[in-house]
């Protein structure tokens, strides 16, 4: 008996350390390991809407077309949104009334199971997208698609009619929900199995996904644009940030994202590690229902926006990993007009403003804070103090983050911090989203004719630079209604280890696996 | 029927420890409880982990009233300019992330843990207490289902179900409080039920039926003041349990709001600090709410010691 527990106890032992030296072991050659915060929620292109998912639907599937790059005098690669390329169509022409296009698919790609793409793959997957409720047919009506337009010409021929000239069509045609499917796997297998399972026709094919320790993905040595130049690509879920830092100073990781600010002065001077950090169109704003007392008076969200302490946000809270946000529209989207922007930390404007506004001695109102980003609440607390000199009391609820988007969505809260990303680097997406009096994710009932009527025009408007005119032109009605104090625009801080190259920026902050290298 | 005390009808064998006798005459009821409690704080004084428990538990009382006179800073205000301070002469245990001097808000934040744990288990008390003594002096249907209603919130982890109330009460420091006392009811339904069963069918109990007494009077006077030295035995073991649960919905962010100086919340806060070396963020309030509740627990250990002899009997 007591033999026997001895021996289990080395078994154990034993397996202890051989699972120890497999995971701590150095890293295998052609192998690139990336620290991610969370594993995905599903691989369906069409249902995807996570940071992890899109990213590995973008390593194993294609689109009809994709964003072009360019080299920043700095050395940096960036993804340029409004330069598409060329990827499994080839070529496209245009009608002169700019409502249909034609697409020459390249010949000769295929699947990774070898199955031919080709113009009944793409049919397939427009007509899948149009008809699964949400997300994708909601993008339908972004590019203005007309499903009953959606044809097939010949083999490699496929034509797409819209219901209006949209200047957005082909950076939604690029985005991953319209990644190209094989028609026989998912008759195969059914739509339930893409939720978990990936075939594509992309540079990686995936090997496993586990949304609770990550994703690998192999090259598919077959790819048509020649194939990858590191063999194995490994998603490895640390939810921790600290932990993720940790991992990439020792070298367990090439490299990691969402490397918090705090670590960024840090992990400059570790030795092997470069910080990627760019500016990203990820921007945060303090909201201000306009619906609610007293916030429906724009003197009292002017008092309040020239209350805050922007620098103070910027370097102490993000240690400069930001910028400040100067309008709705972030720095870095076509359009952007920040010119209008003064709100200045001022004390004593913000003093007179209440007492304009008939608040001489300030008031109380209900902030509510949705849980999961540590600079929310580190904002929040400094605001908080700094009305307080002002005589406005903000009691901060603390409140996780389902319930607190639920709550949003039905224009109930009455003051809060959220961020905001554009799918779609274009500022109508962003303002008919957000601001308009009608926009979907408008949750604080803001409302200026002026400004719908501008962004009506310009969504109608054919010629590209008088369409950015029109945005230009709405922005500073936006700024001095001031429904929101604009707090800042993010940086993409990512963690690389020396010798990995190949990072691109993109404004959808999703990595692309193709070009890495090491 | 009017001396029912602890040393004699409750079964102590030891002798009644009394005080000396004044210089003035007191009644003899006056002068049994004089010697009562110094006979506790003697019994205390020969428990040296007790006297210890006892010790910490009055400084932090002492700390938590005098909190404003003590702290040199304001427990709320940020101060950008001096954040991440390691512990030094101007800020004894270093500041956070927001310059906030650590020490000004443990001196704050024991107010708020020690009045979260005195209501939390006196909303316990006030409600287990006359449940578990109802459910064991009248038994039969009543006592059945007050006792498996009792089971049933004790099915659930005590974290667990504190968290599901807190928020359903809605996140802050009150719900906190009403979620830990609520999590506690069953502890002290089943020790009063438990006891009452053992007094029930004592002398004492059926002398004061046989005059007549009243069931009300005879819970009150006769079944009531024999079970009391457990309670509070179980109220000061609660205490610990009660700062340790109202700390931890505060560190699952159920419990107080920023920034509001809570002991829980500042460990949270801090953790993240751990790793990039700046320990003092959570070590700190970690100490203190550690110290706590090791305070009320020595001295809830000690006083069962002293005022639950069956039970270190039974132990031992």
């Amino acid at each position: 008996m007591r033999k026997y527990t001895i021996g289990t106890l080395l078994a154990v032992l034993l397996l202890v350390v051989a699972l120890g030296a497999g995971t701590t072991g150095a890293l295998a050659a052609g192998t690139i390991t990336i620290a991610y915060s969370e594993g995905g929620h599903t691989l369906d292109p069409v249902m995807a809407n996570d940071l992890t998912s899109d990213t590995v639907i973008l390593a194993v599937y294609d689109q009809l077309v994709t964003y072009g790059t360019r080299k920043l005098p700095d050395g940096r690669v960036v993804g340029v949104t409004n330069d598409i390329r060329p990827m499994l169509a080839e070529r496209w022409t245009v009608s002169p009334d700019k409502k249909v296009y034609t697409f020459y698919l390249r010949k000769n790609v295929k699947f990774s199971n070898g199955d031919p793409v080709n113009a009944d793959a793409v049919l397939f997957t427009l007509n899948r997208i149009a008809n699964t409720p949400g997300n994708g047919s909601f993008l339908f009506q972004v590019a203005s698609i007309d499903p009953k337009q959606v044809k097939k010409i010949d083999d490699y021929t496929v034509q797409i009619g819209l219901t209006r000239p949209n200047a957005m069509f082909l950076q939604v045609l690029a985005m991953y929900t319209f990644s190209i499917l094989d028609p026989a796997v998912v008759k195969e297998h059914g739509n339930e199995w893409l939720a978990s399972h990936a075939v594509g026709s992309g540079p990686f094919k995936l090997v496993s996904w586990d949304p609770a320790n990550g994703v690998i993905l192999d090259a598919n040595k077959d790819y048509w644009q020649g194939p990858p130049k590191v063999d194995r690509v490994v998603m490895q879920v640390i939810p921790e940030s600290s932990n993720r830092v940790a991992f990439l100073k020792a070298g367990s990781v090439d490299m990691a994202v969402e490397v918090p600010p705090k670590d960024v002065r840090d992990l400059r001077a570790a030795p092997g590690v470069i910080i990627r950090s760019d500016p990203s169109v990820r921007i945060l704003y303090f909201a201000m229902n306009c619906g609610v007392k007293p916030f429906d008076n724009p003197k009292v969200r002017q008092a309040i926006s020239y209350a805050i302490p922007y620098k103070q946000l910027i370097n102490d809270v993000m240690y400069g990993q930001a910028q400040q946000l100067r309008s709705p529209v972030p720095d870095g989207m076509p359009g952007y007009n920040g010119s209008a922007w003064h709100y200045s930390y001022d004390l004593k404007k913000a003093k007179k403003l209440l007492t304009e506004a008939g608040y001489p001695h300030g008031f109380t109102f209900d902030f509510t804070l949705g849980s999961g980003f540590d600079d929310w609440e580190q904002d929040a607390v400094l605001i908080q103090a700094s009305l307080a000199q002002i005589g406005v009391k903000m009691n901060i609820t603390r409140m996780a983050r389902p319930q607190f988007l639920q709550l949003m969505s039905q224009k109930k809260l009455t003051a809060f911090i959220s961020k905001w990303t554009s799918f779609v680097n274009d500022p109508g997406y962003h303002l008919g989203f957000l601001l308009d009096g009608k926009g979907p994710a408008n949750y604080i009932n803001y409302d200026n004719p002026k400004v719908d009527a501008l962004l009506a025009e310009a969504s109608k408007e054919t010629d590209t630079a008088s369409r950015l005119k029109l945005y230009e032109e709405a922005q500073p009605y936006i700024v001095r209604d001031a429904p929101w104090a604009f707090l800042y625009q993010y940086a993409r801080v990512v963690g690389i280890r020396k010798g990995v190259s190949g990072y691109i920026f993109y404004p959808d902050e999703l990595i692309r696996f193709y070009p890495l290298s090491k | 029927m009017c001396a029912l005390t602890f040393t004699s009808e409750s079964g102590d064998p030891r002798p009644a420890i009394r005080g000396p006798a004044g210089p003035k005459p007191v009644s003899p009821e006056h002068r049994d409880q004089l010697g009562r409690s110094r006979a506790l704080l003697w019994r205390l004084w020969r428990n040296p982990l007790g006297f210890l428990g006892m010790l910490v538990i009055v400084g932090w009382v002492a700390v938590a009233v005098m909190a404003p006179l003590l702290a040199p800073y304001s427990p709320i205000l940020p101060d950008m300019a001096h954040r991440l301070v390691p512990p030094e002469p101007a800020h004894l245990l270093g500041t956070d992330q927001y310059g906030r001097d650590i020490l000004t808000r443990i001196l704050y934040g024991s107010r708020l843990s020690l009045s979260v744990g005195l209501l939390s288990v006196g909303i316990s008390f006030l409600l287990g207490v006359p449940l578990g003594v109802a459910a064991g002096f009248f038994g039969g249907a009543i006592g059945q289902l007050i006792m498996r209603a009792m089971d049933v919130l004790l099915a659930f982890p005590s974290l667990v179900l504190a968290m599901a109330l807190a928020v359903s009460l809605g996140p802050g420091l009150t719900s906190a409080m009403i979620a830990v006392g609520i999590v506690g009811i069953p502890d002290f339904a089943r020790l009063s039920y438990g006891q009452v069963l053992s007094v029930r069918e004592r002398e004492f109990v059926e002398s004061s039926r046989a005059a007549g007494a009243s069931n009300l009077t005879i819970i009150w006077r006769a079944i009531l003041p024999n079970i009391l030295s457990s309670l509070i035995v179980r109220a000061t073991l609660g205490l610990g349990f009660a700062v340790l649960t109202a700390a931890s919905l505060s560190f699952l962010g159920l419990g107080a709001q920023p920034p509001s100086p809570e002991l829980g919340a500042m460990i949270s806060g801090g953790r993240d600090y751990i790793i990039s070396g700046q320990w003092w963020l959570a070590t700190f309030p970690g100490l203190a709410i550690a110290t706590m509740v090791l305070g009320f627990n020595l001295t809830g250990d000690a006083l069962r010691d002293i005022l639950d002899p069956l039970a270190t009997r039974r132990k031992g």
